[in-house]
């Protein structure tokens, strides 16, 4: 070794990385290593000079300087430097501020590589006291580098001090490992460390987002620092000596804690589970670079996953065995730009101790710069320098992602942990609080929390009858109610209600379209004390009737065609119109009862999760908090005017129907439409006659393309989902200005809305409007799943307390248990759990994440949908989107599928229904046309006749019978002859006839003696294909063939007959649908013309056949009556067993042992397999249901025939063979994430992914992206989620946009095509060929649309149009044309 | 085998050089050999003695002294034969 001074040596990696950091920051410094030795002792400074001279001149690292060309840095030895001590005397000040402040001023000054690398300066401060404050640039040091120089110096100045003769030793130099590391590079050992990195770095896309906050380029940091003391610290290195932590030494076992403890805090203020936390090596090679000072140590990473059960130990283990890796793959040089990348915070673990300076008492102080690579959020140093025994920890905070609070607060949530580790580390690492629970809960709307005084809504309308009694309170059509009248009337009904029994204790359902009538309604239930209980017009009677009985309502007031729907024999009805000359003759004063705080308001029905709606019941005091807070928040006056057009089922739409009375403004009633969507809220813009609105974010959507610049709102109050930045801003955008919209939160437990915010388009740039403040007399908390308080940022649930809190669900004291819980630490006792994900940013407002429900699992991953639909609403053409996640039915587990009592049909068939004796709807419904379809079948003789009526026509053969080898086909076949008939025996070879069959099929036609031809074609495979894709089975393209060539043959041979020996299952499948039989004279000639005009269609439908067979004897249709198809088991009924011994008796039929199956066919099971992986059931389970329902064969023999093995290697070696590619290769599991966005239509979806790849891992992009022109809604304008988790994967795959029925016909048309296509939304334009349409579809599809519409459209309509649009049209002028006649 | 490692750690690894170093010295409590340098004499012994450490074998009932070490390739051998 031995390098020429004058040699410019590139930078090792460690150092490239430092270099390229600096670089883009060049004025900030990043990298100043600086320390203080505060030395209580007398310090001789000409000595202290010439010692340091020494260290300079012994020490290469000093001499090195930096410099660059052409971009590329170099660094070089100089020969000497000439040094001189910089001397202070601080002695005369006696502040320790200013001492403070020098060195503070002096540690941020940047250090000039080029001529020189330290700064070292000698301070008095006072007689016998000294501060050596020393400033290296990491480039040329690191820790134990700097303990190296320390005691360099040392043993230098106590060698000069003492006379001692010494020279400069001759050290190792840096430059000798800068030229190891060079030589490395190519070296094998090191390409595989660095292949390691790679490969553990390649996957870690996305960093943590410490308490939500991400980078933003910054290198401002604060440090601070946290003392560990000297009970923790040895608790800590007690607990490193037990067996279960031990490792080899014991400072790599108190690492392993450390940073068990630091992934755990990671995780818990994230929320991430992949981690990745970088981790110095220090990466002294050998012993010869024990003692040479320089940049040595490569900062790697360590990679864990968290478990969501880890406890700190069982992580610890996983840790240990981490480390363990790490550190046999670390090693010169193998840090790369990728690996540095990967992490976003350090754990630095100082193994260095600094003794006393010439054994004077010596306290070591490490500074910091005040500026980070801004790389890292957090870089945290454990150590103890001093050797004090107590650990001390350093946490240098970027000051982005961490304010000056958090930066303060952050120390305490780690210690925390550590604390919770020391006293139980067999405790789950989500366990333990991170902050007190004792803390108070956050700010709300205003600035104090105000004593509620008790004023009740009704008082609040009084008021303003009062002041203006003859003000409108009410616009409906051509109606205007005044205050006056609007209470003159309410009183008059509650007298009405008062004499009908009704009191404090009642509750009144009220069923009603908005209309006045309503909202007299409303005000008279209050007034007579009672609550009331809304329930919307479009309501299912069982609906109606299960919320009377559940909120034990004493009364249905409601208007008389609503009534009529709904039989109600229990309970008193009133027919508001109907009574009407009866109310009116009623008192108009008051009825003078005091509503109380307590007492019932009304009871509002929510969706449940478990199917069932459950009642939410809210008081007078929590709803006049809501109310009056409401009045005064959004400043509604007599000038206000709101349009009622929400659903009065909904609880957001409290805030129209009694705002704007207690306001004295104007309430605009528009009734709802009763046919198709209701469109009232278009309405509501284009007469341009209030405003005040309240809505939701998905009605918002709806003002697109309106003109809004004359529009008179100038109050928007959203509610019920989640509010977008864009949206606001394009909503803000369309509107003159003075547009104010609000953001209102609250679930109906907390009284419509309890947190709220005002959009701000200058500060609310994220993707997400937060929800704000709590209003007043509410608080709100964030609880991680430990019920502890989470600090500010940290994702947690979000908890509501206070007065407008329900006080619980009706009749439901089970689930009111579960909801609303008890607290030690709330101001109330009760806080309400609401499902949603939220955190509190940095401004300090609460941020709405998600529904804690809608956090899927894909493929082990945890993921937030809000996540990624909050990415996507930021690409530019997006306007909208829903992300969901697509669990197709098929991966029901197997031992969770039961099967019909009746026929064994599986219950993931699919839409199939069981009812209570576990019947499926088949059976059930086939119970209702069972004799009429006996019908259909007929007997021997029928079929002699049949077969011999076409016999003069001079053909040497009657039929043909189509002869598989298998049993039901040979049983045809031998029938035949048995009946006297000349049969030729048709066999289509499809190539995979097994050699067994094949033997039966010519021993058979031998012993029997019939003429017997084979059938061919060589673009079998291709058509194997062509079905596997289209139908997931084999038989389809068989089938087609065997009709397609035997046809050829008959024609050829004149031959009038083809005999088939499809089961009476299989006529299900293919030719008969329950439509058929719906005729109450049923006429069976009129069956057999609608399959033979299916059979037309079926020749002509697109496939492999068409294209590749010779289909030209089809293009005349003669030939469907030159050769007609015969079932023979339409004639004939035989039980299995009765078959099996004909069979043997007759035509010596063995069953084939070499197919591993009853059938023949070896590429059968292929089709079988395929069909259950696509499917999740057999392709036989349908048509085996059908032979059981028909009584040909058992239940038992069919599942036991549809539950054979299947020999998955020959399966897979058969598909290669034909050259299938399977849609879901093994390691996909069927679900998959879905996309619905609606914006402009023509974006790529390559583009859009790659938006995507750059903000969230590769494992959260959907894999299906779906152009719709709306994002469909809920009746209550929510995003319909559960409708589009129903939109099919081969919808998804159609490249038309969704569109949902945009009218009556169309959504006839598209129900009838669901329930056939068994499908749940098909979108107006989807093709119906593709979504699995074929000619038995069509027959059934027809056939109900004829039924509805009572009307007979021709069956082949359906192909020349075949989308709902066309087909509705079609429909639509057909019936016009006819009412014109 | 016993010598080659001996030697390695003697050369290599120890901290402080040294003259002397028996099968039983303990190569850890004593400090003579650091973390890094044990994942250097797994590194030695991997290439020395043919075997393949895992992480969770690197612990130090399996590396504590010499001794140790020279049973462990011992066991590692043996099963190592008995999987081929």
């Amino acid at each position: 070794m031995g390098v020429q001074k004058n040699t410019y040596l590139p930078l090792t990696k460690s150092q490239s990385a430092l270099w390229a950091g600096q670089r883009l920051h060049p004025d900030v410094p990043l990298h100043n290593v600086v320390y203080t030795f505060a030395i209580n002792g007398p310090i001789d400074k000409i000595i202290f000079e010439k010692s340091f001279q020494k260290v300079i001149d012994s020490t290469d690292a000093l001499r090195t300087v930096f410099s660059e060309e052409q971009g590329i840095p170099s660094q070089h030895l100089v020969d000497t430097i000439d040094f001189s001590l910089e001397f202070i005397d601080f002695t005369h000040n006696s502040k320790d501020e200013e001492l403070k402040d020098w060195l503070h001023e002096r540690t941020l000054l940047l250090i000039n590589i080029s001529k020189q690398v330290f700064d070292i300066v000698l301070l008095k401060t006072a007689p016998n006291t000294y501060v050596w404050f020393l400033k290296l640039h990491h480039l040329v040091t690191d820790a134990i580098s700097n303990v190296i120089l320390y005691n360099r110096m040392n043993s230098f100045y106590q060698n000069e001090i003492s006379g001692t003769f010494s020279i400069p030793g001759n050290f190792p130099s840096f430059q000798d490992y800068i030229q190891l590391e060079q030589s490395q590079k190519s070296e094998e050992k090191d390409i595989i460390q660095q292949n390691y990195w790679k490969e553990k770095t390649n996957n870690i896309l996305e960093k943590p987002k410490l308490y939500g906050e991400a980078l933003n380029n910054t290198t401002a940091a604060i440090r601070t620092t946290l003392n560990l003391g000297v009970k923790r610290s040895q608790q800590l290195r007690e607990i490193a000596k037990r067996n279960e932590f031990k490792g080899w030494t014991e400072d790599l076992t108190l690492f392993n804690i450390f940073l068990t403890l630091y992934f755990t805090y990671i995780y818990r203020v994230s929320g991430q589970k992949t981690l990745a936390v970088g981790a110095p090596a220090h990466n002294r090679p050998s012993r010869v670079f024990q003692k040479t000072v320089g940049l040595f140590i490569e900062v790697l990473p360590l990679v864990i996953e968290i478990d969501e059960e880890d406890t700190f130990i069982s992580l610890f283990n996983r840790v240990k065995i981490e480390t363990n890796t790490y550190l046999r793959n670390s090693g010169p040089g193998s840090s790369t730009t990728q690996s540095n990348s990967s992490f976003n915070t350090i754990l630095n673990y100082i193994h260095a101790e600094f003794p006393d300076f010439n054994e004077f008492p010596t306290h070591t102080a490490w500074l910091h710069s005040d500026h980070m690579d801004s790389n890292h959020d957090l870089r945290t140093h454990v150590y103890d320098m001093n050797k004090s025994g107590e650990f001390k920890i350093a946490f240098d905070t970027n000051s982005h992602t961490f304010s000056q609070t958090l930066a303060e607060e952050m120390p305490v949530h780690f210690q925390n942990l550590l604390d919770a580790f020391l006293q139980n580390y067999e405790q789950p690492i989500q366990k333990p609080s991170l902050i007190s629970n004792t803390l108070p809960a956050e700010k709300q709307q205003g600035t104090k929390k105000t004593v509620p005084s008790f004023q009740s809504v009704l008082k609040g309308f009084h008021d303003c009858k009062d002041r203006k009694p003859n003000s409108v309170a009410l616009h409906y059509g051509n109606e205007l109610l005044t205050y006056n009248l609007l209470n003159k009337k309410s009183n008059q009904l509650a007298h009405y209600l008062k004499a009908k029994g009704i009191n404090e204790n009642s509750k009144v359902t009220l069923h009603f379209y908005r209309s006045s009538d309503y909202i007299v309604s409303v005000l008279a239930v209050l007034k007579t004390g009672a609550a009331f209980v809304p329930i919307a017009s479009d309501q299912p009677a069982e609906r109606i009737k299960y919320v009377i009985s559940n909120s034990g309502s004493v009364l249905l007031l409601s208007q008389k065609d609503l009534i009529s729907k709904v039989n109600l024999p229990d309970i008193g009805v009133l027919d508001i119109q109907k009574e009407k000359s009866v109310i009116e003759e009623q008192p108009t004063i008051d009825l003078g009862i005091q509503q109380q705080p307590d007492s019932l308001a009304y009871i509002l029905y929510t969706s449940g999760s478990t199917g069932k709606p459950k009642g939410v019941r809210i008081s007078h005091k929590s709803l006049s908090n809501y109310i009056f807070w409401a009045k005064e928040y959004y400043g509604t006056n007599e000038k206000s005017i709101f349009p009622l057009f929400t659903s009065i089922g909904f609880d957001l739409t409290i805030t129209t129907t009694l705002l704007p009375l207690i306001s004295g403004g104007r309430m605009n009633i528009y009734r709802e439409t009763t046919n198709g969507p209701d469109v009232s809220l278009l309405q509501v813009i284009d007469d341009n006659m209030v405003n005040c609105i309240k809505l939701t974010p998905s009605h918002l959507t709806l003002f697109k393309g309106k003109n809004l610049k004359t529009s008179y709102i100038r109050t928007i109050i959203v509610g019920g989902e989640e509010l977008k930045v864009n949206l606001s801003k394009t909503v803000k955008e369309a509107f003159s200005s003075g547009l104010r919209i609000f953001n209102e939160y609250g679930p109906t437990e907390a009284t419509v809305g309890c947190i709220v915010t005002e959009y701000n388009e200058a500060i609310h740039i994220k993707s997400t409007v937060p929800i704000g403040l709590p209003i007043k007399n509410m608080s709100a908390y964030i609880l991680d799943d430990y019920n502890n308080k989470v600090p500010k940022g940290v994702i947690g649930e979000l908890y509501l307390s206070g007065i407008g809190l329900s006080d619980g669900y009706i009749n439901d004291p089970k689930l009111t248990k579960e909801k609303f819980i008890e607290n030690s630490f709330a101001d109330d006792i009760r806080l309400y759990r609401t499902g949603d994900l939220a955190r509190i940013n940095k401004a300090g407002d609460f941020e709405y994440i998600g529904r804690k429900d809608e956090q899927v699992k894909l493929r082990g991953h945890r993921i937030e949908l809000a996540e990624i639909e909050n990415n996507l609403t930021e690409y530019p053409d997006i306007e909208n989107c829903a992300v969901v996640l697509i669990d197709s039915n098929k991966t029901v587990p197997e031992n969770e599928i039961v099967n019909c009592t009746k026929c064994g049909l599986p219950s993931n068939y699919p839409k199939a229904d069981f009812d209570e004796n576990g019947v499926c709807h088949l059976c059930t419904a086939f119970e209702t046309y069972k004799e009429k379809a006996e019908r259909y079948f007929k007997n021997d003789e029928q079929l002699v006749a049949l077969l011999s009526s076409k016999r003069n026509q001079n053909a040497s053969y009657d039929c043909i019978s189509l002869l598989s080898g298998g049993k039901d086909s040979t049983y045809v076949l031998a029938r035949l002859v048995n009946m006297g008939l000349k049969v030729l025996a048709f066999t289509m070879d499809n190539g995979y006839i097994s050699e067994q069959a094949k033997g039966n099929v010519d021993r058979i036609v031998k012993k029997l003696g019939v003429d017997h031809v084979y059938g061919k074609t060589p673009h079998m495979n291709e058509i194997f294909v062509d079905s596997l894709k289209q139908h997931h089975n084999v038989c389809n393209g068989c089938f087609k063939t065997i009709y397609t060539l035997s046809t050829k043959i008959a024609l050829e041979k004149k031959i009038p007959f083809i005999v088939t020996g499809l089961s009476r299952g299989q006529f299900f499948e293919t030719r008969l649908t329950e439509e058929l039989f719906w005729d109450d004279d049923l006429d069976t000639t009129k069956i057999d013309d609608t399959i033979l005009e299916a059979r037309k269609l079926y020749h002509k439908e697109s496939d492999a056949v068409k294209r590749l067979l010779d289909v030209s004897i089809f293009e005349d249709e003669s030939v469907f009556e030159k050769v007609e198809f015969v079932d023979f088991y339409r004639f004939s009924d035989v039980s299995l067993e009765e078959m099996l011994v004909y069979l043997k008796d007759k035509a010596d039929w063995r069953r084939p042992t070499d197919t591993g199956r009853s059938t023949n066919c070896l590429i059968n099971q292929v089709g079988i397999y395929v069909h259950k992986k696509d499917m999740g059931y057999s392709n036989y389970s349908f048509p085996y249901s059908w032979d059981v329902r028909l009584g040909h064969k058992t239940r038992d023999e069919s599942l036991e025939e549809i539950n054979e093995v299947i020999d998955e290697k020959e399966v897979l070696r058969i598909m290669d063979e034909i050259g299938y590619t399977p849609l879901h290769p093994e390691w996909d599991s069927n679900s998959k994430l879905v996309a619905y966005f609606a914006g402009n239509k023509d974006i790529a979806i390559n583009d859009i992914q790659n938006f995507l790849a750059k903000k969230i891992p590769s494992y959260m992009i959907p894999s299906v992206f779906k152009h719709v022109d709306e994002i469909p809604l809920t009746k209550n304008g929510k995003v319909d989620k559960k409708g589009l988790k129903a939109i099919s994967s081969a919808q998804l795959a159609m490249s038309t946009s969704y569109t949902a029925p945009r009218n009556e016909i169309e959504g006839l048309v598209e129900k009838i095509w669901a329930e056939v296509l068994k499908l749940n939304k098909i979108g107006v334009h989807d093709d119906f060929i593709s979504l699995g349409g074929h000619s038995l579809a069509a027959i059934r599809v027809t056939a109900r649309i004829n039924e509805e519409i009572e009307y007979s459209f021709p069956l082949n309509k359906i192909f020349e149009m075949p989308t709902i649009a066309k087909y509705s049209n079609y429909i639509e002028k057909t019936l016009t044309s006819l009412l014109e006649k | 085998m016993k010598k080659k490692i001996l030697n390695y750690i003697k050369a290599n690894l120890a901290t402080e050089s040294i003259d002397e170093l028996d099968i039983y010295e303990n190569l850890l409590e004593s400090g003579l050999v650091d973390s890094i340098g044990m994942i250097q004499l797994v590194l030695f012994i991997e290439t020395e003695a043919q075997i393949k450490v895992a992480p969770e074998e690197m612990i130090i009932n399996n590396f504590m002294t010499v001794d140790h070490i020279l049973k462990f390739i011992a066991s590692k051998q043996n099963s190592e034969e008995k999987q081929v």
